[in-house]
């Protein structure tokens, strides 16, 4: 018999049967399954309480207002910020536009991103100026000379990701920083959305002006973007929205702002959501042992393994698990439909995996050549569903293409 | 239903899926069957019916018979969107798709001329995006892109029909234009909405080729219908067509206007609490397969309610017919017990010359509402009529009338005209 990790029992959703199938959810880069802490914490808002934050004097307003303040709190300290540090937004996408749009750059200015970064660390600096970035090497690794080639052109911006959502590799992202801060006075933005659910990131060590992530990727509710900023880099960022709960005064000649970071966050927020991602926050925090971060590699192993191992799929990223999450992006024979791959997968299998380009178009069509399938793992998967995975995709593939299943090698 | 004669091809249908299938064999060992258990028509009810969920699982490997890959001569793949989210992934002989559409062809006069020897009718397919093998729905791909592998044009079609952009709409005739099909193969509520588009924008919807229509995915109402028949004017053969994705042509309608199901290449039941119904009586439709050497099927419930009406059609052809109730999760269930089909709704509904398009939709808690696109002649009098029959034949559940610019698709893309949460929910 199968042993499961403890903590399956804690994802209600990992429950479901399809056809008298259970399933196996690895699709994690996309977003994670929610614990029932997190359910429970969402739920007791909305059954006990449902009152809007700030500005009310009631009761329920003002309890409501400590609870998601106290979520803020609680994100600060597992980042090493400060409360006042931590925007909370709707997502990473949102979070980083704000700091593309709010740093009032010229339209020429000279930003330096990765190539391997999503659409969403990508374009809002296209849009912000003038991008340039650098490239990776076969296996997603950043390329180092070409980075440092970029930085001497004095950039205004350093855009970095840490983690990539196809490759898996996590970028040495505190050597980079170190590279940038020798070479000019950049303002250092970091994506991190795909880094911090896997590994904790102190902001006090890392030297990155701004860090922007999503609870939904780290166990929270969906609708819950951060946006850590120092906070004189965010005294200085143009609120991308303005409207109520961002202002002190309003009068018929103008309105005075809140402070930060109540000035980024126009309108009501989702309330519930934030506090479900404190809920989320203190969960995480509690599987953070030993025993995790070995079940963690174990996972990554079985990942990078299986795909290195197996003839009519091609890895997209480094062959090996140093410095890597536990997420293998596939190519497969350019015959074979990933899509329907994925479809069947899901509804012959029940391996709920992604396939397409990953939001991150210009890196998949260059080292793929076209659509991938992504399988993510995280702390409530097995291996036995990873190695479960292969045996559906070798079954599958020997129906849907004999001969690449059983043929050699794709190189 | 079927003629008894074709029940030794059901046998040697169920000797086959017994021996080839992974599936079928497992179905018939967990009930304590072997195929020659099976030798007469009650014998046969001991087999369980299969189901969507079993051909779902098992796809490929346990349901496609052996010696034969998706990647086998001949061989369709397919993905549906299925009604109300009942997706499904499965396959079919491209020859046993022909076969069963020509025998449903083969009822109406009007398509007689549409198969020439020696050439094959070009196609076009207007109906909602996930039925469609091909990326239509974004727009962005090319006519060469969306021209399938049988010669079929897929027209782009939007997820949400009233919200389609005007710049789609002007594609989709533009391309039927270029295209010079000889067949549109339709959704009913769709290509009526590109009708009632095509006389805003002074466009016509025809072929230098004889051009014809068959009607299906959805229910063919007769709303659609008068659109749609206005619009083409009378010379345009149209047929409903009675049909799954994972099986083709079940039946279809005649040049008489009846609906006659396919029981050539299909051993058709009509069952309600797991016996057969007597004419005049509705009942779920279970699918036998003949001869289907690909992925044979045995009982497949349809989910989909008929009645037979036992009786011949002026047509002349023998094949059953048929009147067509709708989904078994579209009924709406009345307080009393009593269920009202989607197509027992729309005959009470008629062709309303008045309104372009509805939708009554039963809620959790047994209410209707039904939201209605009012057309260019409406008067007050004719929805306080419509009302009023409504009222009498759901009663006693509560019915409101509401007229809108806007009712949205299933996520599919599928326009259902009638639908039950309440029923939907009992089926989960």
């Amino acid at each position: 018999m199968t042993v499961r990790h403890p903590c399956r029992s804690d994802f209600p959703a990992l429950l479901r049967e399809f056809d008298g199938q259970t399933i196996s959810y690895l699709d994690n880069a996309a977003t994670t399954l929610k614990p029932r802490p997190v359910i429970q914490a969402v739920t007791e808002y909305y059954e006990t309480n449902g009152a809007n934050i700030h500005r009310g004097k009631h009761r329920l307003s003002e309890e409501a207002s400590d609870a998601y303040e106290a979520a803020r709190v609680v994100i600060a300290r597992h980042l090493g910020a400060a409360a006042n540090e931590v925007v909370l937004v709707r997502n990473t996408t949102e979070a980083l536009n704000l700091v593309a749009a709010g740093l009032d750059l010229p339209p020429d200015a000279y930003v330096v991103g990765c190539l391997d970064a999503h659409h969403s660390q990508m374009l809002p600096w296209r849009r912000a100026g003038r991008l340039e970035m650098a490239r990776v090497d076969a296996h997603g690794r950043i390329d180092r000379e070409h980075f440092r080639a970029l930085l001497r052109g004095r950039p205004r911006v350093v855009a970095l990701t840490h983690c990539s959502n196809v490759t898996g590799v996590v970028h040495p992202v505190a050597e980079l920083v170190a590279e940038v801060r020798a070479a000019c006075d950049a303002v250092i933005v970091l994506d991190a959305a795909q880094s911090l659910p896997h590994r904790r990131v102190d902001v006090q060590e890392l030297d990155v002006d701004f860090m922007a992530f999503s609870m939904h990727k780290m166990l929270g509710p969906t609708g819950v973007g951060v946006l850590f900023g120092r906070s004189a880099q965010l005294a200085r960022l143009r609120p991308l929205s303005v409207g109520g709960g961002m202002v002190d005064w309003v009068d018929l000649d103008g309105s005075v702002d809140r402070r930060i970071p109540y000035t980024f966050e126009a309108g009501t927020p989702a309330i519930a959501s934030i506090i479900g991602s404190a809920a989320a926050v203190r969960y995480l925090e509690a599987q953070d042992t030993p025993q995790q971060h070995q079940h963690a590699e174990e996972l990554c192993a079985a990942l990078v393994g299986g795909a290195v191992t197996r003839p009519g799929v091609r890895l997209i990223g480094p062959p090996d698990t140093t410095d890597r999450i536990a997420l293998a992006s596939l190519r497969l024979d350019d015959r074979i439909p990933t899509g329907e791959v994925a479809r069947l997968l899901s509804d012959s299998y029940g391996c709920m995996v992604r396939s397409g380009h990953m939001c991150a178009q210009p890196l998949v069509s260059g080292t793929a050549g076209g659509e991938v399938l992504r399988v993510s793992a995280y702390l409530y998967n097995d291996v036995a569903e990873i190695e479960g995975f292969y045996q559906a995709l070798d079954e599958l593939l020997s129906w849907i293409a004999p001969v690449a299943a059983t043929g050699e090698k794709l190189s | 239903m079927s003629d008894p004669s074709l029940f030794d091809a059901v046998r040697e249908e169920i000797a086959y899926a017994y021996e080839n299938t992974v599936f079928f064999r497992k179905h018939m060992e967990d009930n304590g069957l072997r195929p020659q258990d099976i030798r007469t028509a009650e014998d046969f009810r001991r087999i369980p019916p299969t189901s969507k969920g079993h051909y779902r699982r098992g796809f490929p490997a346990a349901v496609l018979a052996k010696g034969y890959t998706l990647t086998s001569p001949n061989v369709m793949r397919f993905q549906s969107s299925g009604t109300s989210g009942e997706r499904l992934n499965s396959a079919i002989m491209s020859y046993d798709l022909a076969r069963r559409q020509a025998t449903g062809f083969g009822v109406h006069r009007g398509f007689d001329g549409l198969w020439q020897p020696g050439s094959r009718p070009r196609l076009c397919r207007f109906a909602p995006p996930n039925c469609s093998d091909v990326e239509c729905a974004t727009g962005f791909s090319t006519m060469e892109d969306r021209i399938l592998p049988d010669g079929t044009l897929v027209l782009t079609v939007a997820h949400d029909l009233l919200a389609t952009p005007e710049w789609q709409i002007v594609k989709a005739l533009d391309e039927i234009e270029d295209y010079r099909p000889d067949l549109l193969v339709v959704d009913p509520t769709h290509f009526a909405f590109l009708t009632r588009w095509a006389r805003r924008l002074g466009r016509k919807i025809s072929s230098p080729r004889k051009l014809h229509l068959v009607s299906g995915y959805t229910l063919f109402t007769r709303v659609a219908r008068r659109q749609i028949e206005e619009f083409m004017g009378p010379e345009l053969p149209i047929g409903d067509m009675i049909g799954m994705s994972e099986l083709g042509y079940l039946g279809f309608e005649c040049h008489r206007r009846r609906r006659h199901v396919n029981t050539k290449d299909f051993y058709l039941e009509f069952v309600r609490d797991g016996r057969p119904v007597e004419p005049g009586e509705r009942g779920e439709l279970f699918v036998t397969t003949i001869d289907d050497a690909l992925i044979p099927r045995i009982r497949y419930a349809t989910g989909d309610w008929f009645t037979p009406l036992g009786e011949p059609c002026p047509c002349g052809s023998e094949l059953p017919v048929v009147r067509i109730e709708g989904r078994g999760t579209h009924m709406v269930r009345l307080p009393d017990g009593r269920t009202v089909t989607p197509g027992a709704v729309d005959a009470l509904v008629g062709d309303a010359p008045w309104l372009d398009l509805y939708k009554l939709e039963q809620d959790r808690s047994g209410d209707c509402a039904f939201r209605y696109v009012p057309g260019d002649t409406a008067r007050p009098q004719d929805a306080a009529a419509l009302e009023a029959r409504l009222m009498e034949a759901l009663a006693p559940a509560r019915v409101r009338l509401e007229a809108v610019t806007y009712i949205s698709c299933e996520r599919s893309g599928k326009f259902q005209p009638c639908v039950s949460h309440l029923s939907a929910e009992g089926a989960r």
